[in-house]
C-alpha cells in the first residue's frame, strides 16, 4: 500500500516535532550538568585540597586529584597535642586545632537555636490563639534580616564591652562583659533567630485546628496540659525543622562572630577566617579540612529540610 | 461524678507553685508572658544597643582613650563620616556590586529554573545539587573561591590555552587587579546565591496552573506567546520578591570581601559594611564608626521600608488569589 | 441531672452581634436541636453553653447553679465537635481516656471505663488505631465515645454529622437518637439541616439572625410556623409563597394575588388588620389533578414516592405541587390546579409573622 503525501505529511511532521523534543531535551540537560559542575567545583576543590600533602597544596600546575592521599590535614586540626612534630612544622603560634572553636560552635548554636525555638514557639502560639502583639511581627522579620549584621555589630560591641561591664561594676561591684563570651554570643544569637521562629512555628501552630483545644479543655484539660499534651506533640515535627533552620543560621554566621568573640571564644568560621589572614604560609589543607567540617553537616542538614528552606528564605511570600 | 471533679480541682489550688501556675494559666495572664519574654529580650540586646550607639556617635571620642573621658561633641562625626569620600566610594560600590550579582542571579536563576520546570527525568537531582551552594556557610565559600583564584589555581590552569596564545604570563594574580577582583568578589556572590534566585523562581513556576497554560495553548498561542502573555504575568510576584530578599541581602556583603580581598588592592572592593567594619575593629574609631553606621541604618531604613512594602503587596495578591 | 436555662443571652463580637438576647429552658433529658441558617448564632450559643466563649450580657444555668464564670472542664458536659477533633498523634484509646486521665484517674479505671463506652459504641476492635486510620462513621463514633465515657450530664453537638456522607449521616439518626434513649441526658444538637432536627428532636429552637424565630416539636413547626422564615426552612420543597391582598366577597375572605382569587376559611382570618399578606402553602397541599385554576407544566422531578411538578400560571408566577407519581405530567402539560385553603399559611408581608 502506498502512503499518499496527505496521510505522510502528519506523520512525518510528527516524527520531526519529536526529534526536536528529543533535541531539546538533550539541550536542556547539557546546561544543567554544566551548572551543576560549575556549582560543584569549588566544592569538590575544598574536599580535595583537605587530602592533599602539604607539597600538593600550591602547584603549578595544581594537581586536580591529590596524588598521595592523606588524612594529615584532618590529623593535625583534630590533634590534641599541638607541639607533635608534623604540626609543629609549619604551626607557628597560633594554635591551629579545631577542638575549641567546634566546642564552641555547637555549644552556642545549639543553646541558642533551643532557647530561641522555646521562646519562639511559645509567642508563635499566644501570636495564633490569642492575636496578642503580634500585627507587625512580620516585619519584624524581614527588618531583621535586611538590616546589615554590621550596623548591629557595632552597637553591641560597645554595648557588651562598655556598658555591660560599666553597669555590672557600679550595681554588682565586679567587672563583667558579654564582649567575648559564649552568653553574649547565644544572647544575640538568640535574638536575631527568634523572629524566623516565630514565623516558621506560626505556619506550623496554625495547622492545628482550634477545636482539638477546645475539645481538651471541656474535657477539663488545663491550658498548659493542653498545649504539653495536644499541641506541642503536633508541631513536633515543625520544631525539629524550625530548629535545624534556625541552628544552620547560626552556624553559618561570620561577622558578628568575628566582631564580637575572640580570643576566649571562636566558632568555626572565625577559626577558618583566622588563617586566611595569615598572608604567608597559609595552612591551605587544614584549611580545607576545616572547611569541610564546616559544610558537611550544613549540606546535610539543610537537605533534610530542603523543602521548608523557602519558607525562612522566601518569609512565606510563596505559594507551596 | 461532679463532687469528684470539684476536690480534684480544689486539690490543685492548694500549694503555693500550683496557685501561682493556676494564676499563669489565667487567660488575659498568660496570652502575655512569651510577649514580654521576647518583647523584653529584643529590647535588651537590640534596642538599648541601639540608643547606646547613637549617645556614642555624637561623642568625641579618641581612639584608646577610655570612654570615661569622652564628652560630647555634637554633629561632628557626622560631618566627619559625610565629607569622607571613603563612605561614598565604598556606599557606590556596594550598589554597584548588589547591581551587577542581583541581575546576573535573577538572570541565571530564572533560566535554570525554566529549565528544570520543563524536564521530568532526573528533576530532583538537579534541585538537590542546585540548592548546594546557598547552603554552604559564606566564609566556607570564600575561602572555596581564594583557593580558585589563586595564581597557581585551577583558574588560572582551565584558562592556560588562552593565555599561552596571547602569550601572556599564564599565572596571573586575579585578586591584584581591581576590576578583576571586584568580579571575583561578584562571581563568589553569584556561585552562592543563584541558588536562592533558583529556588523562587522553581516555586514560582510549579505554582503556575497548568489549566491555564493549555487553554492558552489551545487557542492557538505560540510557545513563546504563552511565556509572554500568561506565564511571565503570572510569576511577577516570584520576580519582585527574588529581586527585593536579594538586593537586601547583597548590599550587606561583608563575608567574601573579608576572605578574598580585604577591601583591597587599594579600596577597590570595599562595600559599605567593610568600611564600617574597618573604622571601628581596625581604626578603632568607635565614636566615628557609630555616626556612620547610624547613617547607613538610615539609609537602609528607607531600602527595606520600600521592599517590604513591595513584598507586602506581592503576597497580598497571592493571597487574595489574584495571580 | 441538668436543665439549663438560658437567660437574655448576649454575644458580641466587635461591633456585630452574634446573639441577640436568647433566653431559653432546656428541660432534663431533653434532644433539643437547635436549627438555622449558617451565621444565625447558633454555634455562638452553643459554645457559651460550653463555656468556650464567654456571654457579653445574661446568664447561663446549668442544673441550680449559674455557670457563668465555671471553666468548660468543670460544667459536667461532653461536646461533639464538627469536624470531630479527635487528636491525631493519640491512638483511639487515649483519645477516649483524655479526659480521665486529666482527672488522673487510676488506670485500672480508665481501662475499664475506656472499654465499656468502647463497647456500647461497637468500637473495641479500633481502640489501638489511630484517628486518620477510621473510616467516617468510625470516627464519629470514637468522637461520641469520648464525650460518654466521661458522664456528662448535657452533651453538647456542633453539627457532628456534616462530615458524612448522605446514607451514614440517616443512619447516625437513628443511632443518636437511640444513644439519647439510652443516657437519658441532655442533649443540645446545632444543625443546619432542618431534616436532620425534624427527624430527631423532642423539641427545635430555630434561630435567624441572631433571634429565636421559634421553638416546638418538629410536628408543631412543620404544621404552624410562626414566622414566613420558620416557614419556608423547613419542608423539602421549600414552600410555596404567594404575594397579595385579602379582601372579602359576601363577607367571605378572599386571598387575591394577580389572576388567583382563593376564598379561605373564615376563622382563619378573624385578627388579621392588614390586608397585605403573604400566603403559604406546601406543595402537598397543591393539587394538580382537578381544579378551577389553570396552569402549564414545566419541570417534572420524580421523587419515587411522588413527583414534583412546577408549574406556572397567570403572569409567569410559579407553583410546586407534589402529586402521586401515577399521575402523568410532561412538562408543557396544561393543568389545573387547587390549593386547599385549610392549609395555607398567611403571614405579615412587612416582618413576616403569622396571621391566621
Amino acid at each position: 500500500m502506498v502512503l499518499s503525501p496527505d496521510t505522510a505529511s502528519p506523520i512525518q511532521s510528527k516524527r520531526q516535532a519529536m526529534r526536536k523534543s528529543r533535541r531539546r531535551t538533550i539541550v536542556r540537560h547539557t546546561i544543567l550538568i554544566l551548572w551543576g559542575l560549575l556549582i560543584m567545583f569549588p566544592i569538590y576543590w575544598m574536599v580535595q585540597t583537605s587530602f592533599k600533602d602539604s607539597g600538593e597544596w600550591v602547584t603549578w600546575p595544581p594537581n586536580w586529584v591529590p596524588h598521595s592521599p592523606t588524612l594529615q590535614n584532618y590529623g593535625q586540626i583534630f590533634t590534641f597535642d599541638i607541639t607533635k612534630e608534623g604540626v609543629a612544622r609549619q604551626a607557628t603560634e597560633q594554635p591551629f586545632n579545631i577542638w575549641g572553636a567546634l566546642g564552641d560552635s555547637v555549644l552556642i548554636c545549639t543553646l541558642s537555636a533551643l532557647i530561641a525555638l522555646f521562646m519562639g514557639t511559645f509567642l508563635a502560639y499566644a501570636i495564633s490563639r490569642f492575636n496578642v502583639g503580634g500585627s507587625k511581627f512580620r516585619h519584624s522579620v524581614l527588618i531583621i534580616r535586611m538590616i546589615p549584621p554590621i550596623v548591629i555589630a557595632i552597637p553591641l560591641l560597645m554595648y557588651y564591652a562598655i556598658m555591660v561591664p560599666l553597669a555590672a561594676e557600679t550595681v554588682l561591684g565586679t567587672r563583667i562583659s558579654l564582649f567575648d563570651t559564649r552568653v553574649g554570643m547565644s544572647l544575640l544569637y538568640i535574638t536575631i533567630t527568634l523572629p524566623f521562629v516565630i514565623w516558621m512555628m506560626l505556619t506550623f501552630i496554625e495547622e492545628v485546628p482550634y477545636s482539638l483545644e477546645h475539645a481538651a479543655r471541656i474535657m477539663g484539660a488545663g491550658r498548659m496540659y493542653t498545649l504539653r499534651r495536644v499541641v506541642l506533640p503536633l508541631v513536633a515535627s515543625g520544631m525539629v525543622v524550625t530548629f535545624l533552620f534556625v541552628f544552620i543560621l547560626n552556624w553559618a554566621e561570620f561577622l558578628l562572630a568575628l566582631t564580637l568573640t575572640h580570643p576566649d571564644v571562636t566558632t568555626l568560621p572565625v577559626l577558618l577566617n583566622k588563617f586566611q589572614s595569615a598572608s604567608e604560609g597559609r595552612l591551605y589543607g587544614p584549611q580545607a579540612a576545616i572547611g569541610t567540617i564546616i559544610t558537611i553537616p550544613v549540606i546535610v542538614l539543610g537537605m533534610i529540610i530542603q523543602k521548608h528552606l523557602i519558607k525562612g528564605f522566601s518569609f512565606g511570600t510563596i505559594r507551596k | 461524678m461532679n463532687e469528684r471533679v470539684t476536690t480534684v480541682a480544689d486539690l490543685r489550688k492548694d500549694g503555693i507553685t500550683a496557685r501561682f501556675s493556676a494564676w499563669l494559666s489565667q487567660e488575659r495572664i498568660f496570652r502575655w508572658i512569651p510577649f514580654v519574654m521576647v518583647e523584653g529580650m529584643i529590647i535588651c540586646v537590640l534596642i538599648i544597643p541601639f540608643i547606646l550607639t547613637i549617645y556614642i556617635s555624637f561623642l568625641r571620642w579618641r581612639a584608646n582613650r577610655p570612654f570615661e573621658q569622652a564628652y560630647l561633641d555634637g554633629f561632628r562625626n557626622y560631618e566627619a563620616v559625610l565629607s569622607d569620600p571613603g563612605f561614598w566610594l565604598s556606599l557606590g560600590r556596594t550598589f554597584y556590586f548588589a547591581g551587577s550579582a542581583v541581575i546576573l542571579e535573577l538572570i541565571i536563576g530564572f533560566i535554570l529554573a525554566m529549565l528544570v520546570h520543563r524536564i521530568v527525568a532526573g528533576r530532583r537531582i538537579y534541585i538537590t545539587i542546585f540548592l548546594i551552594p546557598m547552603m554552604v556557610v559564606p566564609v566556607v565559600a570564600g575561602y572555596n573561591f581564594s583557593m580558585i583564584y589563586l595564581d597557581s589555581g585551577p583558574l588560572n590552569e582551565l584558562l592556560w590555552p588562552l593565555t599561552s596564545l596571547l602569550g601572556i604570563n599564564p599565572r596571573i594574580r586575579w585578586l591584584s587587579n581591581p576590576l578583576a577582583a571586584q568580579w571575583a568578589i561578584i562571581l563568589a556572590d553569584i556561585w552562592q546565591w543563584t541558588s536562592l534566585t533558583f529556588l523562587i523562581f522553581l516555586s514560582g513556576f510549579s505554582a503556575l496552573p497548568p489549566q491555564l497554560i493549555n487553554a492558552a495553548r489551545i487557542m492557538g498561542a505560540s510557545r513563546a506567546q504563552v511565556f509572554l502573555w500568561v506565564e511571565l504575568p503570572l510569576l511577577k510576584p516570584a520576580i519582585v520578591i527574588a529581586i527585593v530578599i536579594r538586593s537586601m541581602e547583597a548590599l550587606k556583603m561583608f563575608d567574601p570581601i573579608i576572605l578574598l580581598t580585604y577591601g583591597g588592592p587599594g579600596t577597590s572592593t570595599q562595600t559599605i559594611a567593610y568600611y564600617l567594619w574597618e573604622q571601628v575593629w581596625q581604626f578603632n574609631k568607635f565614636a566615628y564608626g557609630a555616626a556612620a553606621s547610624i547613617l547607613v541604618l538610615i539609609l537602609f531604613s528607607v531600602l527595606i521600608f520600600v521592599g517590604i512594602y513591595l513584598l507586602g503587596r506581592q503576597s497580598e495578591a497571592v493571597e487574595r488569589g489574584e495571580v | 441531672m441538668a436543665n439549663i436555662r438560658l437567660t437574655e443571652l448576649v454575644k458580641e463580637f466587635g461591633s456585630t452581634v452574634a446573639v441577640k438576647g436568647i433566653s431559653l429552658d432546656i428541660e432534663n433529658g431533653e434532644f433539643l436541636i437547635i436549627v438555622g441558617p449558617s451565621g444565625c448564632g447558633k454555634t455562638t450559643t452553643l459554645n457559651m453553653i460550653s463555656g468556650l466563649e464567654t456571654p457579653t450580657a445574661g446568664e447561663i444555668m446549668i442544673g441550680d447553679r449559674v455557670v457563668n464564670d465555671v471553666e468548660p472542664g468543670d460544667r459536667g458536659l461532653g461536646m461533639v465537635f464538627q469536624d470531630l477533633a479527635l487528636f491525631p498523634h493519640m491512638s483511639v484509646f487515649e483519645n477516649i481516656a483524655f479526659g480521665l486521665r486529666v482527672q488522673k484517674m487510676e488506670d485500672q479505671e480508665v481501662q475499664e471505663r475506656v472499654r465499656a463506652a468502647a463497647e456500647a459504641l461497637y468500637i473495641l476492635p479500633l481502640l489501638y488505631k489511630r484517628p486518620n486510620q477510621c473510616s467516617g462513621g468510625e470516627s464519629q463514633r470514637v468522637a461520641l465515645a469520648r464525650t460518654i465515657v466521661n458522664n456528662p450530664d448535657v452533651f453538647l453537638m456542633d453539627e457532628p454529622l456534616s462530615s458524612l456522607d448522605a446514607k451514614l449521616r440517616v443512619d447516625m439518626r437513628t443511632e443518636l437518637k437511640r444513644l439519647h434513649d439510652r443516657l437519658k441526658a441532655t442533649f443540645v444538637y446545632v444543625t443546619h439541616d432542618q431534616a436532620e432536627a425534624m427527624t430527631m428532636a423532642d423539641r427545635i429552637v430555630v434561630m435567624n439572625g441572631g433571634k429565636v424565630e421559634q421553638v416546638g416539636s418538629p410536628l408543631d413547626i412543620y404544621d404552624t410556623p410562626m414566622t414566613q422564615f420558620v416557614a419556608g426552612f423547613f419542608g423539602m420543597p421549600t414552600m410555596n409563597f404567594l404575594e397579595g391582598v385579602l379582601t372579602s366577597s359576601n363577607g367571605d375572605p378572599i386571598f387575591k394575588s394577580g389572576s388567583l382569587e382563593i376564598s379561605l376559611p373564615e376563622e382563619s382570618t378573624q385578627n388579621i388588620k392588614d390586608n397585605k399578606v403573604v400566603l403559604g402553602i406546601r406543595s402537598e397541599h397543591v393539587s394538580v389533578s382537578d381544579g378551577a385554576l389553570r396552569g402549564q407544566a414545566r419541570i417534572i422531578e420524580p421523587l419515587g414516592d411522588a413527583s414534583l411538578v412546577y408549574f406556572e400560571f397567570g403572569e409567569e408566577e410559579e407553583l410546586v405541587a407534589k402529586v402521586s407519581p401515577e399521575l402523568r405530567i410532561s412538562p408543557g402539560d396544561q393543568l389545573m390546579f387547587s390549593l386547599q385553603a385549610s392549609h395555607c399559611h398567611l403571614f405579615d408581608q412587612s416582618d413576616g409573622h403569622r396571621l391566621n
